[in-house]
Formats: C-alpha cells, structure tokens, sequence
C-alpha cells in the first residue's frame, strides 16, 4: 500500500516535473515572444504618432467633434489615444500568442478569434470617427442654414441631425464588429433618421436657396409682407 | 462679246471721263486739244471703254471750269475748232466709242450774248429769258448751294437796275424755263449737237430748272416735265441717244428723274461712292449694303453711273455727321485736302497708293450695279497736286510718257494749262502709260484685263443684284444675275486674310468658274461654300451648272 | 486630358466671324428679361453715340434663362434703327448671345466674356449688369473712355445711391478692402465695371474658373487681382444706382460668399499685401460728385434685424466660440442681451470680428464655408446699429460714418497680421 503511494507520488512528481520541464522552456519562449511584442507594439506606436501628427489628425477630430468629447472626458489628445489603442491591440496580440504557445487546451480558439476580430475592430472605429466628423459638419451646417434663414429652434434641429448621425453610425459599427446582429433591425429602424439625414443634407447643401425658401415659406414665423422689409445686402 | 439691244447701249457701257485740255495737246499750246484727243482714241480703245464723256469745251470764260457757257454751239478755241470736234467724233465713232458731252441747262454765263441782250434794258425782247425782280426777297426757301463764296441767289444788276437769279455763282444767271422761247432755244441747241452725232448728253444742274414761291425751287414737277418733254423730242428725231443726269442727291429723290423710262437714261449714284471708301476704311461692308439696299428700284431702261473719282471732290454731301467727320480724319487729314464739304484727291492717294485697294475698288465699281465710269488718268494710277486751287488738283495733265512734259505737250513747260505731277511717287517720269504699256503687271494692264472681263459679262451692266450676307462682316458678297448667267462677287474689304463661309445652296451643283484665270472652283453643295481670301482680295465667278 | 472648353463651336464661329475687336461689352444674363432690353438698347446707343468709330461687340453670356432673355437681347440687338433714328452706326455693331454651359453661375458668364476678349483681342472691355434699369447710354462713355483713352486697366463705379442702399459695401467690403489692399475702392465688387485687354488676357488665363472661387465670385478676384498685379486702376462716377427688384428677398448668405468668401479667401496669396494706404485715381467724372440719390424712406424692418442678430449669437455659440476670440463674444453676447434700444455695435467691435473671421478662415478652423455663413448675424447686427445710428443723418454725414469705420479697420490691421501669424 505505502509502496503503491510512493510509486504514484514518485511517478505523479515525476509527471510533474516532466511536465514542469516540458512547461518551462515554453514558459520562456511565452516570455520573449511578450518582450518582443511589447517593443513591437511600441514602435508601431511611435510611428503611428509621428504618421498622425504628420497628417494633422487631431484637427481633423477638432473637427468631428471628438476632440471636445475627450477633452471632456479628460483624456489626451485624439492621435495620442489612437496610437496608444494600437499599442495595446497589438501587445495583447503578442501575448495572446505567447499564451498560445503554452499549448492550454482552448487558448488557441480564442487567440484565432481575438484575431479575426481586429479587422472588423478597426473598421468600425474608423466608421466611428467619420460618422462623428460628418456628424458635427452636417449638424453644424444644420444650425447655421437654420439661423440664417431664422428657423425655430436651430439647436434643436441641428442637435437631432447630430444625434440621429451618431446613433445611425454607432449601430453601422456595432454592426461591423458583429457584436449584435439585432442591431441591423435597429438599423432598419434609424432608416427613418437616415431619410432625415438626406433631408438635413439636401437642405444644407444641395437645394440650399430653394430649401431655405421653401422653409421660409413653410415655417417661416413672418409673412410675406415682411420680406419687402428685409435689407438690400449689396 | 454678245451683241446686245443697241438702244441700251449705255447699260454695257465702260465710260471714260476727260477734259479735252488736259488729255493731249496736238498744237503746241500747252492746253490739249481735240485734235490731240483724237490722236489718242487708240489708247482708249486699247483700254476697253465703250464711250468718253467729255466736260464742257464751249466758249467760256471759265470762271466756273467751262460750266458758265458763252456759246452754246461752237467749241472754245483754245481746244481747236468745230471741224476739229467732228473729226475727233468721227474717229471716235470708227474705233466703236461713243461720245457723251455735257450741257448746263440752268445757267449762262454772264458772257453769253443772251444774258447781255436781257440786261440791255427791261424791255428787251430777250428780257424774260432769265429770271429777274425787282426785290431779292422771292423763293425765301431756296438754299444757297455755294454757302463759302455767294450770300444770297439774288444778284444785283446795275445796268437793268434790277435782282437776278442765279444758283450756282453770281456769274451764272439762271435761264428762265417758264419761257417757252428758253425751252425751244435749248432742244435746238441738243438737236446741233445731236444731228452731228453726238450720242448722249450729260446734263449739269439739272434739279434747279424751274423756280416756283413758297417751294425749295428744287426737283419740282415742273422741271420734270420739261426733261420729259426733251426726252421725247430726242428719242423721236433721235432714237438711241441717251440722257444723263447730274443730280447730287439721296437715291430715294432720284428716282423721280428716270420717271418712268421717259426721263432720263441714267443717273449718277453719288451716295454709293464715298461709302464704297468708308466701307473698306471700316473694313465693314455695312455702309455699302445699306446704301444699295436704300436705292430704289428703276425702270427697265433706265441705269445707275457709278464712279470711284471725278473731276469734282469726293462729295461728302450724300453722308451723315458722322460719316462725314470719319471720312475727314482718315482720308482728308490734311485740311488742305478738304473743299466745300469733300476731299479733292484722286483715287490712287487716297489709297494710299497701294494697288491691293485700287484693284479692289476697281473691281467694285466694275461689278456693282450700273455703268462704271473712269477718270481719266486713274487707269494708271495718277496723283494729284493739293497745292493748285480749288478742284485743279484732280485736273493736272495725262501722263503719257516720262519724257518732255510727260508726253503731254511740246510746249515750254511753264506754258502748259497747269503744271504736271513731278513728285517723285506720282511724278510723270514715274507714273506714265509708257512705262506701264511695257508690263503685264502694271495698272493699266490689269484695268485692261478688268475692263474686257467686264465688258465679257453683260451680267455685270444688266444684271439683277442681290447681296449675300456672310456672317464675316468683312466680306462684301453678292450675286448678279441675268437670264442664264450667274455671277457671284466676292470681295474682302479687310487688310488681312479672311474665311468666309457663302450660303449658296440655292445654286447647288453649279461649279465656280474664277473669272480672270477661268480655273475651276470646286462644286457648291449643300454645306457652306468656304473660301478664303487675301488681304483686299477680290474674286469674280461665273457660275456654270455642268 | 481634355479639358472642356467653355466656348461652344457656335460661339467659336461667331467669335471668329467678328474678328478683332477694339470694344467689347460684356452682359451676363440669368432670367433678366424684365429688365434686359433697356439693357442692350442703352448700350448700344453708348457705342453708337460715343465709339462710332471702334469696332465694337456685344457678348451676351446666359446661364441658361428660361424666360427668354436671349432672345429678347437678340430682338433688341437689331431694332436699333427703329428706336434710335439719330444715331446711325457707321459700321456693323455685333452681338453675340451665347449660353454658356454648365449652368447658371456668374464666374462662368464673366469667365466666358473674358476668353471672348482674349479671342477678339478687344482692348477695352466693359461689363454691365443686366438689371441696371438706371443705365444711360452715358455711362458706357464713363465706362470706356478711362481705359480706352487713358491707359487704365480697371475701373470701378461709383453710383449714387440712397444712403442706406449697399449696406454690405459701405459696412464691410469698402473699409475691408480698403484697409487689406489699401486702395479705396468703393465698389469691390461691381456689376458695372470696364477693363484693359491685357488685364481681361491675364484673368482668362487663370485656373479659378473652374473652382469654386471663380464661379461665384470672379469680379471680386478681377478686381483684386488688378489691385494686387499693380495694374492701374480707377474710379469713376456712373450715376443713380438702385436695385431692380426691391421686393425679392436679399439672400445675405449668398451675398457674404460671393463677396467676403471670395475676398477672404483672396488674402491667401497676397497676405499683408501692402503698408502704406495708395490713392484710386478718379478717372473722370462728367458731371461732378454724386449727390444723394433721393430721400424717399426705405421701409427697413430694424427689429427683424437685431432679433434675427440676437438669435445668432446666442444659438450659433458653438460655433462662434470656435472662431472668435473669448473676449469678443464675450462682448457680443453682453450685447445681445441688451435691450433692443440699448444695443450698438460699436465699429471696433465689428472690425475685431471681421478681423477673427477672416483669421479663422485662414487657419481653417472649421469648414470655411460654415465661417462665411456664421457672419451673417453679426452683419445683421451691426446693419442694424448702422441704421439706427444714422436715421436721421444726411447722406454726407453717412459718408463721414462710413469713413470712420474705415480708420478704424485700418487702424485694427495689426490685430489681424497678429492672428494671421499666430494661432488663435
């Protein structure tokens, strides 16, 4: 019986100790492959700053609006978080990796499906950003058409324009990440916000003189005789 | 050449204009003559004219250039004898050239015994032959044609201590054609001229026979009818001769003078001719179409007389202000060139003397409606003298030859009527027919060969007229039409190379024949017939459907 | 590549037809049919009377009218006769009427009139509005004669107008023009204005055509590049000037591209493009000074005005906080919240406004067009202070106003080379 015990423990610490020497050295490779992944991860970093800063991106999210958000939000600048976002996709990547050479059962699936993800990561935070930049230029065009032509309500007008572009975008990425594929009957359901977003376009670049009018006209809070009032301009 | 009616002779006639003083001098006086004239009636055979007008050559005292006549019958003497008239006529006549002489029916001269006889005492029997008063306040409305020398039409006369009339100078008493004594004298006096054979007349001063109160005592129906009285008379006993007005007035006031083919044979087209120069200074054929398109339509029989220069200024009566002041600044800057309200200058100088413009212009008066008339001395591209009075500048002897007094007479050269051209661009030793008989090239060979084109296309005298309108404004384009035969004309008014394109499609399938080369042109068809053209470029086609 | 040309064969032909050219007169047309025929008649009884002797040629360039203007300037192109006996052209007086094409746009109309000028070689050009009911057959001479005669290159008008007509010109673009160029030119942008052949050459050749730049707003860069290129330039007096249609609705956005877009967008290339303040030649003036035009009342709805000024500032402050300066809101915004008779807003206000405009248009800030547009109720505002200020002032003290107002922007200039340089 005792024998038996000490067979088992010997040959269990002998498993153990095979299976440590066969774990260690993976153990290692693991560790490297993290090391290396972080430098890696680090270069792409700075070069993707120095890329951003070259090709003035923080203006450009000035412009979408995104950099007042993050401002609000107390985080650094736009570039600075993207090159920073990538840093870590692509160190978690590496680590991943690492994990995946220990040869845990399961770890594979995950790592080939982190993987596949990022693609579809990138596009729907690209599709982010130019929906937050086309959102801010049409709401803004928005208010300013609806102020010149003394709209009731331009902050309003301009603030749905807005808001049904980021919904509409938000649920386009979601949609790109896969994360719900319900989300595309939401998508059906902001249709309705896109026709207002061809409107909001249409009236804001297109027809803008025949729009305006045609507001005027419509919603306009002074009648007719009121525009023999108006000022010669030139 | 087809041979033709002979009663319109006149409509196919190439006119040539001399004064027999300055044409040759046969006698050694210095002043031509008619025995000269006839010497050199092969010249102007040789040059194509079918007639000459002669300006008057009857006893005078040329205080008015031989309109202020002394004698109606007889030819002044300086220009020989009346033997020598119908020598010159029948020579004439031999060579196939008619000849058209002038007569002043208005006015006398104050010399001419007639007007002597009338102002001899009031109750002369010639008395009523001229128009006299006793106040100078009749015919209030009447202008006064010679505003720069006369103040009124009235003249005083102190021997019948009475006013007389007169238009034109106070020299020139207007004859009284409300007598029919007046009327008589004068077809007698056409009928001398008429019996030796004389084959037209041109008649002076035409407008101003007649005077009536309260009138303009011009174009009035009264003169009109007397021109058709003596136009009757004439074909009657005369059948064949022809009548030619001068009457410088508007187209429109002109047709009244061919009535209906009983008045006269012809007219001179005065507001055409200094249109043609302000057309092709503007480069714009505008003033020439507008011009034509204004002139009435005339009876069958009848005919326009165009003319580029005369012996008189380039008148400027027939053209607005402002036309009048253009034509001034680009063709008369010199002050001294201006006379009355007109340019006294020949052709060649006030083209500068640039032989594209002369042939361009020549060609236009050959092939525009009517009957051409040259200048003599203009064939060969004479200058004129600015520094002798009045119109003499235009009047400076023909230019025969670079030798003694260039051909013109044997006389001492300071005896000559007028001195001769001897600047060194229009001088006789350079411009003379002698020198230009020697080559094709010249001028008078190149009016030659105009002349006999002319002459080969009775198109050209009979002709409908109808202008084309290219949208290149520059290109003055037209088509004559007679019978069978079609000939387009197309001239480029411009000193640069023009396209034109010509909306022939009416006379499609017609092939152009070029007139002077007779090369082919291509086809018409139905697209825009394109041609292209020098610098003051003419062409003549004869449109043939082969 | 094949760039499309903007002439048509068909105008090509007729160009060519016409050949060269000493006069051009250029009239661009878009539905002005009401007003057009009195147009050409006067124009062509200017050339007439005055050039009888120069080759002329009338250029109609149409967007595309729908009411048959072009037919209507082609009518009246052959009718003179019958309406002006007197005048008897001594050589063919050409028109063209021709449609340009890519649609109504005012660049392409002058775009069109100038490669006219080139193709014809004119060397005097002029082009005259198609709704000028004032026009006499005198101001073609006024016109002509400066750049015909005395070697100008371009010569703008003065009109005589009632004292509150061109509130955008005396308020805005004369003192800003005249302070950035330094050229006191009082009509920047002009619909009645001649110029040489070499000026005309010069602006053809441009690439702005086919820009946005170009196609609203090519007088203004014509008279910009004129001042800028050293050409020589003038002024000269034309005459009453009033709008045809008081009735139509002034549409300020469109009037602020077209003019302070266009002018702004001018300062790129030619930024600081003078120091010392030059002189504008009056180039002749026939019959003297222009006296005030009239004095009957424009009816002037102010209260509209500073409402519609109000609402801006308060609902556009997003955006304005973007492009002016912290103070300068700030101070707009305590204005706005004055009472209607209360409120001024003062010229040095204003010209600090501009000035942060026309910077921000230079940084880009945000889209340029939007900063065009977000002037429109702070011009509201200050039309508004201008009118009530002078209500009951005459038109010479308006002048003396409006001279002001020039000092002033001239003296802030330094503020602006300042934010021009700097960052905001």
């Amino acid at each position: 019986m005792w024998d038996k015990f000490v067979l088992e423990l010997t040959q269990a610490s002998h498993g153990i100790v095979e299976n440590i020497a066969r774990f260690l050295p993976r153990l290692l490779v693991m560790i490297v492959i993290v090391i290396i992944g972080w430098f890696i991860a680090w270069i792409f970093k700075v070069v993707l700053r120095s890329i951003l800063r070259l090709a003035k991106f923080d203006k450009l999210s000035q412009d979408a609006g995104a950099a007042q958000l993050l401002n609000r939000a107390a985080l650094p600048s736009s570039s600075e978080l993207l090159s920073r976002l990538v840093f870590w996709v692509a160190w978690i990547g590496f680590i991943l990796i690492g994990v995946s050479v220990l040869g845990i059962v399961g770890i594979e699936e995950h790592v080939a499906r982190f993987f596949g993800f990022l693609p579809q990561l990138f596009a729907s935070l690209f599709i982010l950003f130019f929906g937050l930049l086309a959102a801010s230029f049409f709401s803004r065009a928005a208010l300013l058409a609806a102020v010149n032509s003394d709209l009731p309500s331009p902050r309003l007008i301009s603030w749905t324009i807005r808001t049904l572009i980021i919904v509409f975008t938000i649920s386009m990425g979601l949609e790109e990440l896969g994360l719900g594929e319900h989300t595309v009957v939401v998508a059906f359901g902001i249709v309705f916000g896109a026709l207002m977003f061809g409107l909001a376009l249409a009236f804001g670049l297109g027809g803008q003189d025949l729009a305006r009018q045609f507001l005027q006209r419509r919603f306009g809070r002074h009648g007719k005789e009121e525009h023999e009032d108006e000022l010669s301009p030139l | 050449m087809t041979q033709l009616p002979d009663g319109l002779w006149y409509k196919d006639a190439v006119i040539y204009q001399v004064h027999v003083r300055t044409f040759f001098d046969a006698n050694g006086d210095g002043i031509g003559d008619f025995r000269g004239l006839a010497q050199k009636i092969d010249y102007l055979a040789e040059l194509g004219v079918t007639a000459i007008w002669l300006m008057p050559f009857f006893p005078s005292p040329l205080r008015d250039d031989g309109y202020d006549i002394a004698d109606y019958r007889t030819v002044h003497p300086s220009y020989g004898v009346l033997d020598d008239f119908k020598a010159f006529l029948e020579i004439a006549h031999a060579r196939g050239i008619r000849v058209i002489i002038e007569l002043v029916l208005n006015h006398t001269s104050d010399q001419h015994p007639w007007f002597q006889e009338s102002r001899s005492s009031r109750d002369n029997a010639r008395r009523d032959w001229y128009v006299w008063s006793d106040t100078d306040t009749r015919y209030h409305g009447t202008r006064i044609i010679f505003i720069d020398t006369e103040l009124s039409n009235w003249a005083w006369d102190p021997v019948s201590k009475q006013y007389y009339w007169h238009r034109f100078f106070s020299h020139q008493p207007d004859l009284n054609y409300d007598n029919p004594a007046v009327r008589e004298e004068m077809w007698s006096v056409m009928k001398f001229w008429l019996a030796m054979g004389v084959d037209g007349f041109r008649l002076d001063a035409i407008p101003y026979l007649v005077e009536r109160e309260g009138t303009s005592c011009e174009n009035l129906p009264e003169t009109h009818q007397i021109m058709r009285e003596l136009r009757a008379r004439m074909d009657q006993e005369y059948p064949g001769r022809m009548l030619l007005a001068e009457a410088n007035q508007w187209p429109a006031d002109l047709g009244p003078y061919f009535g209906n083919g009983d008045e006269f044979n012809m007219a001179f087209h005065f507001p055409l001719m200094p249109r043609m120069f302000m057309g092709l200074k503007l480069e714009d054929r505008k003033p020439i179409t507008e011009i034509l398109q204004q002139t009435p339509v005339i009876p069958e029989n009848c005919q326009w007389c165009l003319f580029l220069r005369n012996h008189d200024e380039l008148t400027l009566e027939m053209v607005t202000d402002t036309e009048r002041d253009y034509m001034y600044d680009e063709y008369a800057k010199d002050k001294s060139m201006r006379l009355n309200l007109g340019i006294r200058r020949r052709l060649a100088p006030l083209l500068d003397n640039d032989r594209r413009r002369i042939e361009l212009m020549n060609g236009l008066l050959m092939s525009l409606p009517g009957t051409p008339i040259v200048y003599y001395g203009d064939e060969i591209g004479m200058g004129d003298n600015v520094n002798l009075g009045d119109r003499n500048g235009v009047r400076t002897p023909m230019q025969w030859s670079g030798g003694w007094n260039g051909g013109f007479s044997n006389a001492d050269p300071e005896a000559l009527y007028t001195p001769l051209m001897l600047n060194p661009v229009y001088g006789y030793q350079a411009v003379n027919v002698e020198s230009q008989k020697r080559f094709d090239h010249s001028l008078l060979s190149w009016m030659k060969r105009l002349i006999r084109a002319r002459k080969a296309a009775p198109v050209f005298g009979r002709g409908s007229m109808e202008f084309l309108y290219p949208a290149n404004h520059r290109i003055l384009a037209f088509v004559r039409q007679l019978d069978k035969e079609t000939v387009l004309a197309v001239n480029n008014l411009s000193s640069s190379a023009q396209a034109v394109e010509l909306d022939l499609r009416r006379y499609k399938g017609n092939i152009l024949i070029e007139m002077f080369g007779k090369n082919i042109f291509p086809r018409i068809g139905d697209l825009p017939y394109l041609l292209t053209m020098g610098p003051y470029e003419f062409f003549w086609f004869r449109l043939r459907k082969i | 590549m094949a760039e499309e040309s903007i002439l048509s064969d068909d105008f090509l032909r007729e160009l060519m037809n016409v050949g060269e050219v000493d006069i051009l007169v250029g009239l661009p047309t878009y539905n002005d049919a009401r007003t057009v025929s009195h147009v050409v008649q006067a124009v062509r009884a200017g050339l007439l009377k005055y050039f009888p002797r120069q080759r002329a040629v009338i250029i109609n360039a149409d967007g595309g009218s729908k009411d048959s203007t072009q037919e209507i300037v082609r009518a009246s192109s052959i009718s003179d006769l019958q309406n002006a006996p007197n005048l008897h052209a001594l050589r063919t007086l050409h028109s063209i009427s021709t449609q340009y094409s890519g649609g109504h746009a005012p660049g392409a109309a002058l775009h069109t009139i100038l490669a006219a000028a080139e193709l014809l070689r004119a060397s005097t050009c002029a082009v005259v509005s198609p709704d000028s009911v004032n026009i006499e057959p005198e101001w073609i001479d006024r016109l002509l004669r400066p750049v015909a005669r005395d070697n100008f290159d371009l010569i703008t008008p003065i009109y005589r107008r009632h004292k509150f007509e061109g509130l955008l010109v005396s308020n805005l673009l004369y003192p800003i023009t005249r302070a950035l160029y330094c050229k006191p030119i009082r009509e920047p942008y002009p619909s009645e204005f001649s110029f040489s052949g070499r000026l005309a050459v010069q602006m053809a050749g441009l690439d702005i055509w086919q820009q946005e730049t170009g196609r609203i707003g090519g007088e203004t860069y014509l008279v910009v590049s004129a001042i800028t290129g050293g050409y020589q330039t003038g002024q000269v007096f034309l005459g009453p000037k009033s709008r045809t249609d008081q009735s139509a609705p002034a549409d300020i956005v469109k009037a602020l591209r077209q003019t302070v877009g266009i002018l702004f967008s001018t300062l790129e290339s030619n930024f600081p493009s003078c120091s010392a303040q030059g002189e504008m030649k009056i180039a002749s003036s026939p019959d003297g000074r222009p006296a005030e035009i009239d004095t009957e009342p424009i009816r002037v709805n102010r209260k509209r005005l500073h409402q519609m000024f109000v609402r801006g500032i308060v609902d556009l402050e997003p955006v304005l906080k973007t492009i002016l300066a912290a103070s300068t809101l700030a101070e707009l915004q305590r204005a706005a919240a004055l009472p209607e008779e209360n409120f001024r807003y003062t010229d040095e206000l204003w010209v600090r406004s501009v000035y942060e405009f026309a910077a921000s248009y230079h940084h880009s800030i945000i889209s340029r067009d939007h900063i065009v547009q977000a002037l429109a109720p702070l011009y509201r505002g200050k039309a508004y202070t201008f009118l009530t200020e002078n209500r009951e002032t005459s038109a010479q003290e308006v002048e003396v106003c409006v001279e002001q107002l020039c000092v002033k922007f001239e003296e802030l200039k330094p503020y602006l080379v300042e934010l021009w340089n700097g960052k905001k």
